[in-house]
């Protein structure tokens, strides 16, 4: 039977096509096939991940829509609109600044300003922090339609990502007073900083994008990671200069949300940095882990919204 | 099976093929199975599974569907609540997979499955439509050509710029649809969207859908709202536990449909008769419905006659016992009422002997629909209760068609009448 078919589309093979068929008229010319069962689609993994892309291209009219969607709505009912989003880094930098004025803990010695270094660190950690909440978030935000529409699943992943990048270019808009108040001198480094920036939110993503379908079908999951992540930043050396001995230069070594944060401050605040190595080899992982995390991310869907729906 | 042939008239759009869909009703059970298919998925073990496969806490919601639908054709999808329209839907639709079987169409799908689907209330209707039509797929050209008609389909024009927030919800139900109109697949998915708005409003969806069909676009129906369905639909698929138990012609299924639905009230027997046993001995004993000739018969059309037969049983003499029977529709109530009683027919019953009552209807004026009878034997006087039965001699009445779009007869009885004009 399937032998005569043209082609056959696997799940959600189709998404990619329906673009180019709205508004076709009733001689619809495309004709592709699409086909359901209960047949694992990770079984041809190369049009699986062409799936993925063509989806994904086809989600990125939806995704910016959605995009404006929320920036507007979430702005719109507000009197003081985008300072909310300078508001966090700037409420933390600050309290920790004021903390170790008063001794409460050690930084190390610093070879920058305090206050320039923790609210650099402070707006790649929350960028980071976002970035693995944001594809259960994307999920739980949109359950009401991933659970009665088809659409490019993948347009959610963007939109999640977009989100990320956009408060991420706010924040880092406040960096720019602060490079000309302490007097920061620019260098070709840092021309670096966004492309490991950006391979560090893929990489959080990525890891959020693994989580997510264990975090929708348990909610523990949401609630560790709402818990965990206050000491996570605690044990990633934002506040404190990372230690270069053992057991401290553990933090770096150990901790995924080390090598490409410390990494990428340095870029910005010094233009080089010591942190090159484990940076190199997480940045190499970055991508791959987010494709198997968009992989899971898609044929986990089908079996999350039947336990939406029931 | 679909072929990959040039497209015709009749061409198959839909082949849904011997499809099984599983759930758990385990809400810990469900998380917990859910990890495994997930993991099955993801190793790619996933596997046929079906009523032999099931695992503890689980059940069938789909079980061995099996239609297809061709070029231009509507078909309404029927049954009760739970009955597997939704999930059936869900599948064609793409959004789970089944267990078992395969469903393979040729061509996109479009859903209009919840209107405003992603609306935000703090925008306008003017931003939400372009919102919305991008989650139906459609792009920003598309709406921007199509937006005025959108804004008068909808009749919203003089609010088009406030807030979502502050329309009834009507209004957004009306913009909701105004979008998904414009969507134009081989296949559109229709789930309980069509009581928006008012009478002049649902008309104008109806029409729509009619215009949609005449341009070949297939459309799948799942309402409750039967008496609208022949408005569009020519054919009907009813489910029930879900199975499906007609696929054909729009006027049996509905009779059927309404079947399941006096089977759904009559729950606990599953769709048996209900009988408590006689205190006093004297039973209602069998309930049989027959044609003229003495034939046991289920099916009949409006103007033949019917027939009842009654049993009554006794192990000890009664008399002057008075039958009383009420006729039952599923979906309208009680559509009427009569005793041995009002027509001073009054039988006794021996000891140990059985005697059969005849009830007869002459020329039916009953129209399509499933009917059954709740029967009530009593004493001489109305407090000598002896037995009573519910749900027994269930008949349909399969034809002729009725019309509900004012071109003919239509509601539950003939009448009989005449029309003078001046």
């Amino acid at each position: 039977m399937i032998a005569a078919f043209r082609s056959t589309k696997g799940y959600y093979g189709q998404v990619g096509l329906r673009k180019k068929q709205k508004y076709v008229n009733s001689n619809i010319s495309i004709n592709k096939i699409t086909r359901y069962s209960a047949e694992s689609d990770v079984r041809n993994p190369i049009k699986l991940l062409g799936d993925i892309a063509a989806d994904a291209w086809s989600g990125r009219d939806l995704a910016w829509r959605l995009f404006l969607r929320n920036v507007r709505g979430m702005y719109r009912q507000t009197f003081l609109g985008l300072f909310w989003a300078f508001l966090p880094p700037i409420a933390n930098t600050a309290v920790w600044i004021f903390l170790r004025q008063q001794g409460v803990f050690d930084t190390g010695e610093m070879t920058v300003n305090a206050t320039l270094y923790i609210l650099t660190g402070m707006i790649l950690w929350q960028s980071f922090a976002d970035a693995v909440m944001m594809p259960l978030k994307v999920l739980n935000q949109n359950k009401g339609m991933i659970s009665k529409l088809r659409f490019s699943r993948e347009a959610l992943v963007i939109l999640g990502l977009g989100e990320v990048f956009f408060d991420l270019a706010i924040r880092m808009l406040l960096l720019i007073p602060a490079f000309v108040w302490f007097g920061v001198s620019l260098s070709w480094a840092m021309l670096l900083a966004p492309l490991t920036i950006a391979l560090m939110v893929v990489w959080a993503s990525g890891i959020g994008l693994l989580l997510m379908p264990i975090g929708s079908l348990y909610q523990d999951v949401g609630r560790f990671l709402q818990l965990a992540i206050p000491f996570w930043m605690i044990i990633t050396p934002i506040i404190y200069v990372a230690p270069e001995t053992l057991p401290g230069s553990l933090l770096v070594w150990l901790n995924p949300a080390s090598p490409l944060l410390l990494f990428s401050r340095d870029l910005i605040l010094v233009g080089g940095s010591s942190f090159l190595l484990p940076a190199v080899l997480v940045g190499l992982m970055s991508v791959p882990l987010f494709l198997l995390g968009l992989v899971v991310f898609r044929i986990s869907i089908p079996v999350l919204v039947e336990r939406m729906s029931t | 099976m679909i072929h990959s042939a040039t497209s015709n008239d009749d061409e198959l759009i839909l082949d849904v093929d011997h499809v099984w869909k599983i759930y758990c009703r385990n809400l810990k059970r469900s998380m917990r199975y859910g990890m495994r298919d997930l993991g099955r998925e993801v190793f790619g073990n996933g596997r046929d599974r079906t009523q032999s496969d099931l695992r503890p806490g689980e059940f069938c919601a789909v079980k061995d569907a099996h239609f297809q639908v061709r070029s231009g054709e509507c078909v309404g999808m029927l049954g009760p609540n739970g009955a597997g329209k939704s999930s059936m839907l869900k599948l064609i639709n793409g959004l789970i997979k089944p267990d078992s079987g395969t469903i393979t169409i040729r061509g996109s799908v479009g859903a209009m499955i919840e209107l405003g689907t992603g609306f935000n209330p703090v925008l306008s209707g003017r931003e939400n439509i372009y919102i919305n039509g991008s989650i139906l797929g459609i792009s920003k050209s598309e709406i921007d050509a199509q937006f005025e008609a959108v804004v008068e389909f909808a009749e919203l024009g003089h609010v088009i710029d406030s807030p979502i927030m502050t329309y009834s919800t009507g209004m957004k139900m009306r913009l909701g649809f105004s979008i998904g109109a414009n969507l134009r697949p081989k296949l559109l998915l229709i789930d309980e969207v069509l009581a928006v708005g008012d009478v002049g409003f649902r008309m104008k969806c109806f029409a729509h859908l009619r215009k949609l069909v005449e341009e070949g676009v297939c459309i799948i129906l799942v309402t409750h709202a039967v008496g609208m369905l022949n408005r569009v639909a020519t054919r009907s698929v009813v489910f029930d536990r879900g199975s499906i138990i007609h696929d054909g012609d729009l006027e049996t299924g509905c009779v059927v449909y309404e079947e399941t639905m006096g089977a759904s009230d009559r729950v606990g027997n599953k769709g048996k008769s209900k009988a408590q046993p006689s205190t006093t001995g004297v039973a209602l004993a069998a309930v049989e419905v027959v044609d003229l000739n003495g034939n046991a018969n289920k099916e009949f059309e409006t103007g033949q006659d019917v027939v009842v037969k009654v049993e009554v049983s006794s192990d000890r003499p009664a008399k002057q016992l008075n039958l009383v029977a009420a006729l039952w529709s599923p979906v309208h109530g009680r559509i009427a009422s009569m005793s041995t009683a009002s027509q001073n027919v009054e039988f006794d019953v021996a000891g140990h002997v059985t005697v059969t009552v005849t009830l007869r209807f002459e020329k039916v004026p009953l129209l399509l629909g499933a009917y059954h009878f709740n029967l009530s034997l009593y004493g001489p006087v109305s407090t000598d209760f002896h037995h009573r039965v519910s749900g027994v001699g269930n008949f349909r009445i399969v034809g002729p068609p009725t019309c509900s779009l004012g071109r003919g007869i239509n509601g539950i009885v003939k009448m009989s009448h005449q029309w003078k004009i001046k």
